[in-house]
């Protein structure tokens, strides 16, 4: 009976033409944002080989130079000796520390157009060196991006509501639902049979887009199956709530027009109004003070320790005697600057602490109350799924911030103490290898998302069909 | 007979819940987002001003050093905010706070304030601004969309146009009629919303309040005759709220995401690596390629022993190092002049071919115009950023012509006090007038006033067509 029904929804759905249409749509608008995200992930993987491409000539030249130091066909020249610690270790051979895009990073933009992918490394901490932010018009971020994620959270669930919003209110308009009630049938066969086909449509046909836009895309790197497989998992159950939830509104037996606003209504709440409320809550409750504070902090503690100079320095080797070189001497400018940079990273340490703190804490009553909308948990599980997702950007940052620690710990030490580098050295200095965000911890956040997706959409089925066994079609 | 038509419809929508419930929700929200705007407001504008006080305090006493060490210490310019950014934050979160003003570098804007937000800052804040854009339109959708329909579907339209009712008549009372149901939502949030501008800024700033309400009704005109319209047209109720609704959602979800793409494929901007790349390469060995840094040394002092007849470095009547120092700063001018010139040139084509997707979204019109009142868009914030760099030409030259003329044999040994640091002038910013502002957004003013008259006479030709089969 299922299948007969069912039979009979597709030939009238393609007859009244409005299933082929939202297929185009959504086909068009989903390869549309894959295309999209594949164009921004390739600038970024070009920004990335031209990083590494000036590295490797960089330090190409640095070894030469150093060659030729050696065999006394060139002078070291310049304000302080190109061999020196500070020179090697401050700018000649700093490398890049950068997060490599993901395998599904093209089809969700997520925090990437924002954050800095990659640092130019100093001796200095990443918040005071300039700036690596990628350039990018003001009013593009304001508008965000049309990737596929785009098109999953807010315009695939409006596809679905426009093909269920009238599931039994039309056939109740037009007096037809009496009619096949008469028939063997139930309400909820009926109903299942409705939803299943807009479903299954819907479900096999973005599948397939997927796919075959995925194969376009040649996609590699780590995990590139089970992410595909959740990917595809986080679509489907929250296409399964907007389903749910339009055949709940039609289960009240109201007309077209207020079912279609209502649902309208609920899209509204949850895509649009939810987040924004939430966002308003957050900064108002933890609100970040603005960065101006910061640079002004910055420049107060620089004045002060460069004023202070040697005693700077002085007390420096206080805190750090194992740093302090045998002998003494007249200190050097390196260390001078050296030991002035890093009074001031350790007087606006507890300012920069602070803004973490706050953006933490508004990110933990976010973590705690985005239950309120599948949308923004489907938006965080396909941003965590790409590796473009705020959690993603955190490890990063860890990244950066503990092999910055490790380079310091290296040439600290080498630059007080007046080391200067020989060619020999220069490949034995710290690297960085990037270690992605482990599977395991975005498994996790991705099926908590889920799971507040799917716990409502199992209420919702509740309610459905408690409201469907009530359901009077005199009413 | 429009009033009689008019209060009607007034009446049935306050005695509808949908409705009442709507329009409560949506005054909620934009006196919400005003409120919050107003204390972001004062709260920002009180931290640039501190911080601008601040930055010249530390320039005027940084004590004995060299001219040229001041030059590198430099100063940092802060946008100064405007009253009205309180309705509209527009790009502000998107540009950096500051910009660092320092010898031979012109730096970028750093620290985007969206970079310190949570993860939800991206789907959108809450502002008077958004609420009107957004929100206010799909209010009228929702008290227009059944105008003609609903009237179709009792059976009243028959009676309506047998009385004798012009259809235009009854087209203008249901227009009067939204008109007055948004009119009581509106009237007391622009009260709330220009007592809070007043109160932020201790003087409103009439003329670009009144501007920004009247483009604000140019918009929710444009909806409510592409509503009427809409409703005139179609047979049933139920096409009129999906026709609208979709409408809707192109003009406020697609519209501007696509326009941002499209923008970007079609006039493109370098990566901040080539971009950087690119200019060092200039700065290294100048814009003419027979320029590289040594040749210009050479020639340099060439010129300079010419000019002074002299034969020897040691003799000059001024401190060579300062003219080396200005030429290098003349030269770092050149290349930023055309870097920056072309960057940003780039930046307001795509800012100006997104004002023409107007033509399809009166929302990009109307966000165009908005952002341009409220002193946040791209444009003004780039205004701001060439007044910043002049200054910062200003008081390089200052300290390097102090050094030319008495740093002679001692160069970079050559130290000043606060006397010299006194005479250069602090940095003050004036914000372009209203005048300049309508300019650079006169495609999105057009197309707005078109978009209000399409929509008046879309509802004109549809209700002259109204029948009652």
């Amino acid at each position: 009976m299922l299948f007969s029904i069912m039979r009979n929804e597709w030939r009238t759905l393609l007859a009244e033409r409005s299933l082929p249409a939202i297929g185009l749509l959504l086909a068009l608008t989903i390869g549309y944002g894959i295309y999209n995200g594949q164009a921004w992930v390739s600038f970024m993987r070009e920004s990335l080989a031209a990083t590494q491409a000036e590295y490797a000539e960089r330090t190409q030249k640095l070894q030469s130079d150093f060659l030729a130091y050696e065999a006394g066909s060139k002078k070291p020249v310049g304000f302080s000796d190109p061999r020196g610690a500070s020179a090697v270790g401050g700018t000649s051979a700093v490398p890049y520390v950068a997060l490599t895009p993901g395998p599904l990073a093209a089809l969700s933009v997520g925090q990437s157009d924002l954050y800095p992918y990659y640092f130019k490394l100093s001796l200095r901490s990443k918040y005071l060196t300039l700036s690596n932010d990628e350039i990018e018009n003001p009013v593009n971020l304001l508008s965000g991006r049309f990737d596929l994620a785009f098109v999953i959270v807010y315009l695939y669930p409006l596809l679905i509501l426009a093909l269920t919003y009238n599931l039994l209110s039309s056939e109740h308009e037009q007096g037809t639902l009496a009619m096949t009630l008469a028939n063997p049938v139930t309400l909820k066969t009926l109903m299942a049979a409705k939803v299943l086909t807009r479903g299954l449509a819907l479900t096999v046909l973005s599948l397939a887009i997927l796919v075959v836009a995925i194969f376009g895309l040649t996609l590699t790197g780590n995990g590139v199956a089970w992410r595909l497989a959740l990917w595809a998992v986080v679509m489907l159950v929250y296409g399964a709530f907007w389903f749910v939830l339009a055949v709940g509104i039609n289960a009240l037996g109201r007309n077209s027009s207020a079912n279609a606003l209502l649902l309208a209504g609920c899209w509204l709440c949850f895509a649009l109004l939810v987040p924004a409320l939430l966002n308003l809550a957050s900064t108002a409750m933890y609100p970040v003070p603005s960065r101006v504070e910061m640079i002004q902090a910055m420049r107060n503690a620089g004045k002060e320790a460069q004023q202070r100079g040697s005693q700077t320095l002085a007390r420096y080797f206080e805190d750090h005697p194992e740093l302090a070189p045998a002998g003494g001497g007249r200190p050097d400018f390196a260390s001078l600057s050296t030991a002035a940079q890093q009074e001031v990273d350790r007087q606006i340490q507890p300012i920069l602490y602070r803004y973490e703190q706050q953006v933490s804490a508004q990110q933990i009553l976010v973590d705690r109350f985005c239950y309120l909308s599948p949308a923004v948990l489907t938006q965080q599980a396909l941003n965590d799924l790409a590796g473009t997702g705020i959690g993603a950007y955190r490890h990063f940052n860890q990244q950066a911030d503990r092999f910055l620690k490790t380079w310091q710990d290296y040439f600290f030490p080498l630059i007080f103490a007046r080391k200067l580098f020989v060619s020999a050295e220069l490949a034995s200095l710290p690297r960085y290898v990037e270690v992605p965000e482990p599977g395991s911890d975005i498994v996790r956040r991705v099926l908590l998302s889920l799971a507040g997706i799917l716990v409502p959409t199992l209420v919702l089925t509740v309610w459905a069909i408690r409201r469907l066994n009530r359901y009077r079609l005199a009413a | 007979m429009i009033s009689t038509i008019a209060l009607k419809e007034i009446t049935e929508m306050r005695r509808d819940d949908r409705f009442r419930w709507a329009g409560a929700v949506v005054l909620a929200l934009l006196l919400v987002s005003l409120g919050i705007g107003w204390s972001s407001y004062r709260e920002l504008e009180r931290q640039h001003a501190t911080a601008q006080q601040e930055t010249r305090k530390n320039w005027l006493t940084q004590g004995q050093k060299s001219p040229h060490s001041a030059a590198h210490y430099g100063v940092y310019a802060f946008k100064p905010k405007m009253p009205l950014s309180l309705v509209d934050r527009g790009v502000d979160p998107y540009t950096g706070v500051a910009v660092w003003l320092e010898a031979h570098k012109q730096n970028d804007f750093r620290y985007r304030p969206a970079q310190d937000a949570n993860s939800l800052a991206r789907f959108g804040e809450l502002t008077a601004s958004t609420v009107l854009q957004t929100l206010v339109p799909l209010l009228i959708i929702l008290f227009s969309f059944a105008a003609f329909t609903g009237e179709r579907e009792n059976g009243t339209l028959r009676q309506l146009l047998s009385l004798g009712v012009a259809p235009s008549a009854l087209a203008a009372g249901k227009a009067l009629g939204v008109a007055g149901a948004l009119g009581l939502l509106l009237v007391p949030a622009a009260a709330v919303g220009s007592a809070a501008i007043s109160l932020a800024s201790g003087d409103l700033d009439s003329g670009r309040s009144i501007l920004l309400g009247l483009f604000y009704l140019l918009y929710f005109a444009a909806f409510v005759g592409v509503s009427l319209a809409i409703s005139a047209w179609v047979k049933s109720s139920r096409v009129a709220l999906i026709a609208l609704l979709g409408f809707w959602i192109f003009n406020c979800l697609i519209a501007p995401r696509a326009a941002s793409d499209l923008s970007k494929r079609v006039y493109p901007t370098p990566s901040s690596f080539a971009f950087a790349k690119a200019m060092q390469v200039d700065l290294n060995n100048g814009l003419d390629p027979h320029a590289a840094s040594q040749e210009r040394a050479k020639e340099l002092q060439a010129r300079v022993l010419k000019q002074y007849k002299v034969d020897r470095i040691e003799d000059l009547p001024v401190s060579y190092a300062g003219l080396s120092l200005m030429a290098g700063e003349e030269h770092g001018d050149e290349v930023y002049d055309r870097h920056y010139a072309r960057l940003w040139d780039q930046f307001e084509r795509q800012v100006h071919l997104q004002d023409l997707i107007g033509l399809v979204s009166p929302l990009m019109s109307v966000r165009s115009l908005s952002m341009g009142l409220a002193g946040t868009d791209f444009q003004q914030h780039r205004h701001f950023a060439t007044a910043a760099e002049q200054y910062r030409r200003y008081f390089i030259q200052e300290v390097n012509t102090d050094m030319v003329k008495n740093a002679i044999g001692k160069d970079y040994g050559y130290l000043r006090g606060n006397d010299l640091w006194g005479t250069v002038k602090e940095f003050r910013y004036t914000a372009p007038d209203l005048g300049w502002v309508l300019q650079q957004h006169r495609a999105a003013l057009l197309l707005l006033c078109l978009w209000c008259l399409c929509g008046v006479a879309l509802a004109y030709l549809a209700t002259r067509r109204l029948r009652v089969e």
